[in-house]
């Protein structure tokens, strides 16, 4: 071979290495997208943070190692901030100093406080909070999350009770249903969809009585459920998490209240019937998305991420909001895909606008109902999954269309409440 | 002429392109399996320290005032030592772990500075982890109510147990779930490490 030939075959090489080299789609990319994720590890909320955050940094090992975002790996970093307001606020400036490009929250308190600031700066934030006051566009148009709102899931709870269960009481036809809810009154999450529960139980036509102050740390709840007693109620909503809804349900069950329950989503998980025991039988929820385990596309990829990320954590600890986590991460990592495709600066305009407002009944793979986001509704779906945990296990009661029941009602009086 | 050898460069590129592309996952060198880093708690120490106290919110501060019901912080230090295996530098790119004391879990840590270890070489990481006592009371409470009950203790005794007992750690406080995630630049792995100081407690 001549040596010209040879340098030819150099330089060709050259140029190719160096094609690849600048090519922001080999898996070796150096560029990174920076996102910052707040978590409740050590605060009032800790009994379903820790497995969220968990989730959370388990499906960003996921993203990156199938792909990125469109060969950018996301760094992450994840901070615990207690449930307090004030170092939420904190953290979430030293994530901007990070350059973050989207921020993944937790709590309803911390989210609405932030909520002025992150419209302000144009940072998607995409939270655990699914309260409804988030998802008017026009209000808070950074806010986004891929669950069905805490009102939605209410309105189904009450709505899959009123269908399947109240049609087999005894004094079905006799009078009304009797209605009271159970929740800490000073937490923004648990009191976020107070004001939908009453209209839903007007709509359907149901009797309310007085609301019931429970700490999301009680562990004896006997009077509130003795003032629950002298209305006779064939249905208590309950507000908190995990942890108080059980010390309810216990005592409701020793003071043979004799009412059915419907349970948001953060109060109902594996650990439910773990604390609560024959209390919990019969006990109905929104779960948003798959309990952990269950048969759903993602799932395989969930539970090996948890073992190989979390080997000290057996999968029988992990829960549903190991799922939640994977939900938050998956509805942003595709945001982000689509906005980086579209081209040009991935700014925070452009993530909501070319991202998450393109997104379509977009099926994530974790149980939850197929996300759609427009410039003027961000409630991700109308459709609600109630469960009941009977026999030892979740089943699912009814599929609850919201959205499909009262399409007039979705469309000009419920969004943002 | 000058055709005949731009077609020809164009069809050198194409091919060094086809024949890089049957690996395209090889990195520059290949490098052999890397063994995870073993990680072990050398100690833990009181960095700072505050008393046990807890003030409500509705109490009047001197100066300022309270965001929330407040209690004494206690900064604990972790100190542990990460040994490298390998032949080679690795580098730590973030860890995380979790505390509790006795069986309760507090507080979990997560770190993101890296550094390199040399082959075969010890490196010593010192991870602070914050605690208060009003956000304690809440995270026992949430997370072991029931336990508490059970054990017949208020959260407020046990919390007091602890915060005046750690000058001599005469509780147990746990490492556990801890993972770190290495990489050599070309293959990652991770360790996971757990603890217990003073050494000698056990369940």
């Amino acid at each position: 071979m001549r040596l010209t030939t040879v340098r030819n075959w150099i330089l060709a090489a050259v140029v190719v290495a160096a094609v690849i080299g600048f090519n922001p789609h080999t898996p070796y990319a150096a560029e990174e997208i920076v996102i910052g994720s707040l978590n409740d590890m050590t605060g009032a909320t800790s009994d379903v943070g820790k497995d969220y955050a968990m989730g959370v940094a388990e499906a960003v090992a996921y993203v990156n190692e199938t792909g990125g975002i469109n060969g950018k790996k996301i760094k992450l970093y994840q901070f615990d901030y207690g449930y307090r307001i004030p170092e939420a606020l904190t953290k979430y400036n030293l994530f901007k100093k990070f350059g973050a490009r989207a921020v993944l929250g937790w709590g309803t308190g911390d989210t609405e406080s932030l909520s002025p600031t992150i419209t302000k700066d144009q940072i998607p934030y995409i939270s655990a909070s699914y309260s409804a006051h988030l998802t008017d566009p026009k209000k808070t148009p950074y806010n986004l999350f891929f669950a069905t709102d805490y009102s939605t899931n209410a309105r189904a709870a009450i709505t899959a009770w009123f269908d399947k269960k109240w049609p087999q009481h005894k004094e079905y036809g006799k009078r009304k249903p009797r209605l009271v809810c159970s929740y800490m009154f000073a937490s923004p999450y648990c009191s976020a969809p107070i004001k939908a529960i009453k209209d839903q139980a007007q709509l359907l036509g149901f009797d309310v009585g007085d609301d019931q102050d429970v700490s999301l740390l009680a562990l004896d709840t006997k009077s509130q459920v003795l003032a629950m007693k002298q209305f006779q109620p064939d249905l208590v909503w309950h507000g908190n998490t995990t942890m108080s809804v059980a010390a309810t349900l216990r005592d409701a069950y020793a003071l043979s209240l004799g009412a059915d329950h419907i349970i948001n989503n953060w109060g109902i998980d594996e650990n439910l019937p773990k604390l609560a025991g024959e209390a919990a039988e019969g006990a109905m929820g929104a779960a948003v998305c798959a309990f952990f385990g269950e048969n759903v596309p993602m799932m395989k990829h969930i539970v090996e991420y948890a073992k190989k990320l979390n080997p000290g954590v057996p999968p029988e600890k992990r829960m549903i909001r190991t799922v939640q986590g994977w939900g938050a991460v998956l509805l942003a990592a595709e945001a982000l895909r689509r906005a980086d495709k579209a081209g040009g600066e991935l700014t925070g305009q452009a993530i909501l606008q070319k991202g998450f407002e393109t997104l379509r009944e977009f099926e994530l793979g974790v149980g939850s109902a197929p996300v759609t986001f427009t410039a003027e509704d961000h409630r991700p779906a109308g459709k609600v999954p109630i469960y009941e945990w009977k026999g030892g296990k979740f089943n699912l009661v009814e599929q609850v269309d919201v959205k499909g029941r009262w399409p007039e009602k979705w469309q000009k009086e419920w969004l943002g409440w | 002429m000058v055709c005949n050898k731009i077609a020809l460069y164009c069809m050198r590129i194409v091919l060094a392109f086809t024949a890089l592309s049957f690996f395209p996952a090889t990195p520059i060198h290949s490098a052999p399996a890397i063994k995870a880093p073993v990680i072990s708690l050398a100690g833990v120490e009181v960095a700072h320290y505050w008393g046990y106290w807890f003030v409500d919110k509705k109490t009047e501060p001197t100066k300022g005032k309270l965001p929330a019901n407040v209690g004494a912080p206690l900064d604990l230090a972790f100190v542990l030592n990460i040994k490298n295996p390998n032949p080679y530098p690795v580098q730590l790119e973030e860890l995380k772990f979790t505390v509790a004391f006795e069986d309760f879990e507090l507080n979990t840590v997560n770190a993101y500075e890296t550094m390199w270890i040399p082959g075969d070489k010890t490196n010593q990481v010192r991870v602070h982890a914050m605690f208060d006592v009003a956000t304690s009371f809440l995270s026992l409470g949430a997370t072991g109510g029931f336990q508490l009950q059970k054990k017949q203790v208020s959260a407020w005794d046990q919390l007091e147990k602890w915060w005046t007992g750690i000058q001599t750690f005469s509780f147990p406080v746990r490492v556990t779930n801890g993972t770190a995630r290495f990489t050599s630049g070309v293959k990652g792995v991770i360790s996971s490490f757990e603890g217990v100081y003073p050494p000698k407690a056990s369940k």
